[in-house]
């Protein structure tokens, strides 16, 4: 436990909650995936309620940001759309797992899961984005029924790109993941979300990312409403977060493009490596 | 509806005003419990502290009522705030399936209607099943 005046800890919090918001988005994880480790392991602040803060700054970064994607029309919300039916379909399971887990005082496995999950994303940092477009596969039998095709205008390659996508029912499937770990650990978990659309349908970088980012908030809310009844929400806390986390966010999208270097990210992803490794150390009792 | 005005417009626009007045009434709610030490029955302490007893199990949607919102009880103002904040992604799927149907696009339709089921059952159904 933190023992400092409750306004010093007001203050850590806003402190705390912007700087995750930044980090979360030059990084392109969101919030959550620092701020619940910062907040339970230098807060002191339970990680029920973490997760439940860390959900709801999710649904207000997603929102903010979404609504300036898909006015630039890269965004597939018709893909999306598709595809929340498995992530609100995981997160409903993940959140009542989560209900289970804290009425049943086994918070070591949240630390534990949420730790492994801060620790893969390292090869995802390591990986990401080598090519901007997929090389294309042969449509299958869901390129046709789901209409999984559309078009934008690429900024950077200067060009119309046309696309679509394939393996309909292997985005769904992982799709389903990422809601369940979304709804079990309050993040976004975005990363998962634009493995099923990168990896599993082909779609191009830009396309999952953008669509990954607008379904987030539609996941998040899924899940919040049941750690509302479940009392995982703590309102304040939950409110000041959302704001920092959202302010975080922003002040990062305004400063993104001029710091997208490569040793940058070497940093960040050793303060996701380090904050994994002391999750697992705390979920295995190690740490206190 | 006019013609120069597309779904994504309104998608967009939905999400940015929905965020924008969430954050509105958080702000002003959190201004007063600072300012007010507290909020209701509760100090400032209760409501800020790490292990706060407060949390959205004991807090019923009827807390927001007109002698909290006209008593300046700064918890009711945050709990709309986040109550908006929720409603926003609902909304969006809500234009969705308008839009859908609009584009006569029957097979979208019906899935996004599933999504928002599935959205009505985590808001209402779960949490009237599971917690008394």
């Amino acid at each position: 436990m933190l023992h400092v005046p409750i306004d010093v800890f007001f203050a850590l919090v806003v402190i705390v909650s912007i700087i995750s918001g930044f980090l979360g988005a030059l990084v392109g994880l969101g919030g959550g995936t620092f701020l619940v480790p910062l907040y339970t392991l230098f807060l002191g602040i339970p990680i029920a309620y973490a997760t439940g803060a860390s959900l709801i700054s999710t649904i207000a970064t997603s929102s903010g940001s979404a609504s300036a994607y898909v006015k630039d029309r890269i965004t597939n919300v018709r893909i999306g759309m598709g595809l929340e039916i498995a992530t609100t379909t995981g997160s409903i399971v993940g959140s009542l797992t989560a209900a289970f887990v804290y009425a049943h005082h086994l918070e070591y496995i949240i630390y534990i899961v949420f730790g492994v999950v801060l620790l893969s994303q390292i090869y995802f940092q390591m990986e990401r984005s080598r090519f901007e477009l997929p090389k294309p596969i042969k449509p299958d039998w869901t390129t046709r029924v789901f209409q999984l095709h559309g078009e934008y205008y690429d900024e950077a390659l200067k060009q119309e790109v046309k696309y679509y996508g394939v393996r309909w029912w292997l985005g769904e499937t992982i799709m389903f993941f990422a809601g369940f770990i979304s709804g079990l650990l309050g993040i976004g978990s975005g990363a998962l979300k634009v493995l099923g659309m990168d990896w599993a349908m082909n779609l191009p970088m830009k396309v999952s990312t953008t669509t990954s980012n607008f379904m987030i908030g539609v996941t998040a809310a899924t899940g919040s409403a049941i750690y509302w009844a479940f009392g995982l929400i703590q309102p304040i806390l939950a409110g000041f977060t959302a704001l920092g986390v959202l302010l975080g966010s922003m002040t990062a999208s305004k400063i993104l493009p001029k710091i997208t270097n490569r040793s940058i990210r070497y940093i960040f992803t050793a303060i996701l490596a380090f904050l994994g490794v002391e999750m697992v150390l705390r979920g295995v009792g190690i740490i206190h | 509806m006019p013609r120069n005005i597309s779904f994504e417009d309104i998608i967009g626009w939905t999400l940015r005003v929905g965020v924008l007045i969430s954050a509105v009434f958080i702000i002003f709610g959190i201004g007063l419990i600072y300012v007010h030490r507290g909020a209701g029955i509760y100090t400032f302490k209760d409501l800020v502290a790490a292990n706060s007893p407060v949390n959205t199990s004991i807090l019923p949607v009827s807390y927001i009522n007109s002698r909290t919102v006209m008593g300046l009880n700064g918890l009711a103002y945050v709990l709309i705030g986040l109550i908006i904040l929720m409603a926003t992604p609902v909304v969006r799927v809500a234009i969705g399936i308008a839009q859908f149907a609009h584009e006569r696009n029957w097979l979208y339709t019906f899935i996004t209607a599933v999504v928002f089921i599935n959205l009505m059952l985590a808001i209402f159904v779960i949490p009237a099943l599971v917690v008394k």
